[in-house]
């Protein structure tokens, strides 16, 4: 707690509810993707300039299904949250549903992601 | 019935920093936080500071965190928090004077800086400047506001970066620009569309939930950016 004005980590007390949380979601799950992206670079540098074993190693972390599973959810709320994000910019009446409109995206995203994830498994299972 | 108030303290001249204290206070359901404030202050500890005027919602002193939002503490309803167990707090993102009470000058220096007035040269008409319902409801909205704060100082964008306009700024800007009958909407859009302007607003929401008034705030700040893209006020 600070009394300068200064917030640190009180913010995380604030009860945002559901629209805060949909902002949050952003920010983390577009880190989640430039992880995911540089694990890639990594792993191509190392290979590529270095022919080191390290870029095995990281292929293998992020071809893992765990961190699949992560990245999955991380590209598909993101695209959607972004897709919400970008269409109430463009027609700023409709602001007004903003609450809608994030139960709309998550009835959306819910089921891709678990179509997705299910695909992922069953492709796991045979060894694809 | 018996509530716990439990209030964030901190007073310049003995604390280091800011702690909790808490107070039981005997309540009615329909009592609003205000009344507790003022029962805790005028039977137990007459050093509690906060701010209030009208105690009807209208003059926006009483702006706090009550369990973790912003709220007027005039208009809420003890009964509408569903708890007996209250936590009050001071506004976050800006300067604790003393318990509850914070500076508020950055806030009305952002507001200043969108010149929050009507503006128009030309020569006045015989009677008055005439303008349509249609007109007038077009920021209608935003006419409402009481500049308690609320909004800004529940905006992540604002608390991460205090030189941020803020939705309240951007709310009296819109209830300027939309108006027919101003003529410096284009100076107003100019000084909004600057870096720390309309575009620190990630829609995040939390200044809609915020306003004790109900404006529709994000939607206000979705229009001003809009007439900023498309260079027109339609
Ligand atoms: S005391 Fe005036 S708005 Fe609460």
């Amino acid at each position: 707690m600070s009394l300068d004005g200064s917030v640190g980590l009180q913010w995380l007390r604030y009860r945002g509810g559901g629209t805060m949380l949909a902002w949050l979601l952003h920010r983390l799950t577009g880190l989640g993707i430039v992880l995911f992206v540089g694990t890639h670079v990594i792993a191509a540098f190392f290979l590529q300039q270095l022919g080191s074993d390290l870029a095995i190693t990281i292929t293998a972390i992020y071809e893992s299904w765990a961190f699949q599973v992560i990245v999955y959810f991380c590209v598909i709320y993101h695209v959607i949250n972004g897709l919400r994000i970008i269409i109430l910019d463009l027609w700023p009446q409709l602001l007004e549903y903003q609450h809608e409109a994030i139960w709309l995206q998550w009835f959306i995203i819910i089921p891709i992601y678990g179509l997705s994830i299910f695909v992922l498994i069953q492709h796991g299972l045979i060894g694809g | 019935m018996q509530v716990t108030v439990k209030i964030l303290r901190y007073n310049p001249e003995k604390d280091e920093k800011q702690h909790y204290e808490s107070y039981q206070v005997e309540a009615d359901p329909t009592d609003r936080v205000l009344d507790l404030l003022e029962k805790i202050k005028g039977y137990q500890d007459g050093t509690l500071a906060f701010r209030r005027s009208c105690a009807h919602g209208i003059c926006g002193s009483c702006a706090m965190r009550i369990n973790g939002r912003n709220r007027l503490a005039c208009k809420t309803l003890v009964q509408d928090l569903n708890t007996t167990k209250i936590t009050v707090e001071p506004l976050l993102g800006l300067r604790v004077i003393k318990d509850l009470v914070v500076d508020m000058e950055i806030f009305f220096e952002h507001y200043r800086a969108v010149k929050p007035y009507f503006v128009n040269d030309e020569p006045p008409p015989e009677k008055e400047r005439l303008q349509s319902p249609e007109e007038r409801e077009r920021f209608d909205d935003t006419t409402k506001c009481i500049l308690c704060g609320a909004c800004t100082t529940s905006c992540p964008s604002f608390w991460a970066n205090r030189n941020y306009l803020g939705p309240a700024a951007i709310v009296a800007a819109h209830r300027f620009i939309f108006d027919s009958r101003d003529r410096a909407a284009a100076e107003r859009l100019k000084i909004l569309s600057d870096h720390f302007g309309v575009y620190h607003c990630h829609t995040i929401y939390n200044c809609t939930d915020a306003c004790p008034r109900g404006i529709q705030v994000t939607k206000a700040i979705g229009e001003v950016k809009k007439a900023i893209m498309t260079g027109s006020l339609d």
